[in-house]
């Protein structure tokens, strides 16, 4: 058990949060969850996108600067964020009912 | 085309907060570049583009953000053209 499972575990509750991973600076996967539950080939395609997008325009985004990576579908997204040398995946649903539609549903 | 493209840029580039575009076609090739995005960037757009489409090959090419604390970085493939949109947050 890694130690940021607890912290996905209560992320996983969250309505339209579909799966995670949790990479490591190799591209290895320490924990994942949901629809990228032992999800290599994302975790490699993205660690990819990684590597393209620390020098998308060094004119412009000094290399290594960005902070966060979004990639939208009409239906979902993934985000991915940097921090304390890791790399958090997280896809997400956007068709997230809302509290309306659960009334309605409800009635 | 060229000429087409040229009007496309200069009313991306009007919009608010946006500060550079660049457009590049299917080999990585730039088609055009305006504000303070640079034709040596085309090749890593394009690259980035065709990363981004293998991850659900059978769904639309997504749009992609890269993002630091104050710049964005929109990249979108549309056919076989890829667009890039820089912008300040």
């Amino acid at each position: 058990m890694h130690l940021w499972d607890p912290v996905y575990n209560r992320a996983m509750e969250v309505p339209g949060q579909l799966g995670y991973l949790l990479l490591n600076e190799e591209g290895a996967v320490l924990s994942s969850a949901g629809e990228l539950e032992n999800d290599e080939k994302t975790a490699d395609i993205i660690m990819g996108l990684l590597t393209l997008a620390s020098t998308v325009d060094p004119t412009v985004f000094p290399v290594r600067s960005f902070k966060t990576l979004s990639l939208t579908y009409d239906q979902h997204c993934y985000m991915v964020c940097l921090s304390n040398r890791k790399i958090h995946i997280v896809k997400k649903s956007l068709n997230i009912p809302t509290s309306t539609n659960e009334l309605t549903v409800n009635i | 085309m060229e000429k087409h493209i040229e009007r496309v840029m200069d009313d991306i580039i009007s919009s608010p907060n946006v500060f550079g575009c660049v457009f590049v076609d299917h080999q990585g090739l730039c088609l055009g570049a305006k504000g303070d995005a640079s034709t040596e960037s085309a090749g890593i757009i394009g690259a980035i583009a065709d990363q981004a489409a293998k991850l659900e090959p059978q769904n639309q090419p997504p749009i992609i953000v890269v993002e630091d604390d104050t710049k964005r970085c929109i990249i979108h493939r549309n056919g076989t053209v890829t667009g890039a949109i820089y912008k300040t947050n």
